[in-house]
């Protein structure tokens, strides 16, 4: 419910935020004693000595409230509820878990024994089952498969930054819009912030030029938005939807928080065919469910491995499995922050930015309905890419544009329609009617397309 | 709760006790590189409030509006971001721990017994009066009044030379109007946002009730 990101913002209440930290512990407390079929009496406390092996929930932090930097397995606590432990915590001895990836702010079930009163010996962390994929009758998918004229959906993801950090040149743009208008064609484009970024140093610093070509210039952050780009939004064909979800780092939201309000349309002065979402958001296009949010998850989350199995495999893997298994679009706690340094010898560091949560509001970070989008798009700084993880396609757009104003990407996603009968949707007897998955892992296609 | 039913007070503190621990506006020459910190129509060896804008005095450069405005909000932004950084510190201060971790019993230290209670390290109420100070830099009223808290005390190493008289002051404040308005409307945008000023709104109009 986008009425929900209305809040105010700057007013954090230390105890509004415990209490979401705390009701995340609980809501999986629930999820995995209905999973593994076990009863509340088998979930004990895990920070007093006990001679009897029990099972514990609870959320991954470093061991001492003032660590800082990388966590590793020597260096970290279990969390218990206000219920389970009185919010105790508890070193975590892993000695004998041959495989592992931890961190920060992860909801963990475990099977183990505190013995000397100092540890929790962990002997299984227990996975955490994937939510459900979202499901469609046979009457939506006919409903749905009237919906386009040609074969395929295709929908264009975008992220910013849209100009470099050298000069506010916005040829890439124009650019890009005379591709989808003539080429692409497209029925969808996603656009993800930030579209002028606040930690640009041509923006902090104030180095903004004059624009030889308006009559009147721009005089605020705003004012820049829509006498310079919204002109070139605007000429974006009239029969392609676009979206715009925001960024806590954009001069265009006074919402400075994550989660975010959406844009208002009518200050940025676009057209109808464009809508303004939230960050994170959740929505549908034809059949398909799409999750946004726009946090840099991937290059935030700072994992602990152990073992060669899972170090071997895909960094990017393991995060979207870690994000599916949590359930939230950033499961990270405390979020990333961004400093730079400014005096050198002195070792000074200033803050610029970083995750922002508000953290009463993590709530509506949660997937929607306890069901797995489709398609996850989590724009990063991290490389480009478009993987299938537990059946949902995950992507990273990449940015539009290099920092130095190199030739950035966009993904490209095309959607078969959905059909009942070449076998690609799953059929899931119900007890009143037949459901169906959607398998769009199975129908689509995702290219990263140099912009 | 009570720090709440404390704010209509707040109305009445000056705003020298009131920006007490506010930071300045640190400003970049788009032209010269050079940085130095704003505080309205007061004099600085480092910049001067002219009949059409900022100048500044290394190289002479008067700043468009939008070099002025695009600086006020990263400042503003970098200061909501350092509130969300969420730093919490503990009041017993022979602890003092500083950390961003959050007990599930928020206001509870997580050093092993220590009974002290923790709380923001920058409060909501800092970050408003924060605001409240950046927009008093472009109120014309105070800058024509000269109640604006001073950038140099006495004794500074920068403190300027040169003085400025009252009428100048105040002629500068008229010319300046459309510049300090657009400025004040950026400020705006963050307050009208800002959960404490509806606090602060809401308990005076209890107060009168
Ligand atoms: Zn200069
Ligand atoms: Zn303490």
């Amino acid at each position: 419910d986008p009425q929900k990101y209305k809040f105010r913002t700057m007013r954090q209440n230390l105890i509004d935020a415990s209490d979401v930290l705390d009701e995340q512990i609980e809501i999986f407390t629930k999820i995995i004693q209905e999973h593994y079929n076990l009863s509340p009496n088998q979930f004990s406390d895990p920070t007093i000595q006990s001679q009897s092996e029990i099972y514990t929930v609870g959320r991954i932090v470093p061991d001492s409230p003032t660590f800082e930097g990388r966590l590793n397995t020597e260096s970290i606590a279990l969390e218990t509820s206000r219920i389970l432990g009185i919010g105790r915590r508890v070193r975590l001895d892993l000695s004998n878990i041959k495989e592992l990836s931890l961190f920060c702010g992860q909801i963990v079930g475990l099977r183990g024994k505190n013995a000397n009163n100092e540890n929790f010996l962990v002997d299984e962390i227990l996975s955490l089952p994937y939510p459900d994929a979202p499901v469609s009758t046979e009457e939506e998918i006919k409903g749905f498969q009237e919906n386009f004229n040609n074969e395929t959906m295709k929908v264009i993801v975008t992220s910013g930054p849209y100009f470099s950090e050298t000069n506010i040149d916005m040829t890439p743009l124009i650019d890009f819009v005379d591709k989808i208008n003539n080429q692409v064609k497209p029925h969808v484009v996603i656009m993800f912030g930030p579209f002028i970024d606040l930690t640009n140093p041509l923006i902090s610093s104030g180095s903004i030029p004059t624009f030889p070509n308006l009559k009147i210039q721009p005089k605020t952050l705003d004012e820049l938005f829509t006498k310079v780009m919204t002109p070139i939004l605007k000429t974006i064909n009239s029969q392609i939807q676009v979206i715009l979800i925001p960024c806590t780092r954009d001069a265009l939201s006074q919402h400075a928080s994550y989660p975010q309000d959406s844009f208002d349309r009518k200050q940025l002065q676009l057209p109808k065919n464009f809508k303004c979402f939230t960050n994170p958001s959740t929505f549908q296009l034809n059949e398909t469910f799409f999750g946004c949010s726009n946090v840099d998850i991937f290059k935030d989350l700072k994992e602990v491995t152990k073992g060669g199995e899972t170090s071997s495999r895909n960094r990017f893997d393991r995060i979207s499995e870690h994000i599916l298994q949590q359930r939230r679009y950033y499961p990270i706690f405390p979020g990333g922050t961004r400093n730079v340094k400014i005096d050198k010898e002195k070792k000074i560091f200033k803050h610029i930015a970083g995750a922002d949560l508000e953290v009463p509001y993590l709530g509506l970070t949660e997937f929607v309905g306890n069901v797995t989008p489709d398609v996850m798009i989590f724009p990063s700084e991290m490389p480009r890419f478009a993987r299938v993880i537990q059946n949902v396609i995950m992507i990273n757009p990449g940015r539009f544009i290099k920092q130095k104003g190199g030739k950035g990407t966009f993904a490209q996603i095309t959607i078969t329609k959905p059909s009942l009968e070449d076998d690609k949707l799953t059929k899931m007897e119900n007890d009143d009617e037949s459901v169906y998955l959607h398998n769009v892992w199975k129908r689509a296609r995702v290219d990263l397309v140099s912009t | 709760n009570n720090i709440d039913a404390l704010q209509p007070l707040e109305t009445t503190i000056s705003d020298m006790e009131r920006f007490k621990d506010a930071t300045t506006l640190d400003l970049h020459c788009p032209n010269c590189s050079s940085e130095f910190p704003f505080g309205g129509i007061v004099p600085s060896n480092h910049y001067l409030m002219c009949y059409n804008g900022l100048q500044c005095k290394n190289c002479e450069k008067i700043f468009s509006t939008i070099q002025l405005t695009s600086q006020l909000e990263s400042s503003i932004r970098s200061h909501i971001s350092l509130y969300y950084a969420g730093w919490l510190i503990c009041d017993d201060i022979t602890c003092g721990n500083v950390t961003r971790q959050i007990s599930v019993f928020g206001k509870r230290c997580l050093n092993d017994g220590c009974t002290g209670v923790m709380r923001y390290r920058y409060t909501d109420k800092q970050l408003y009066n924060q605001l409240l100070y950046f927009d008093s830099l472009f109120d014309r009223e105070k800058n024509k009044n000269q109640e604006i808290k001073p950038l140099y005390h006495e004794g500074d190493p920068d403190f300027p030379t040169e003085k400025l008289n009252d009428s100048s002051i105040r002629a500068l404040s008229e010319q300046n109007r459309e510049l300090f308005e657009v400025n004040r409307g950026v400020v705006q945008k963050y307050l009208s946002d800002c959960g404490r000023r509806y606090v602060d709104m809401g308990s005076i109009f209890e107060f009168m009730a």
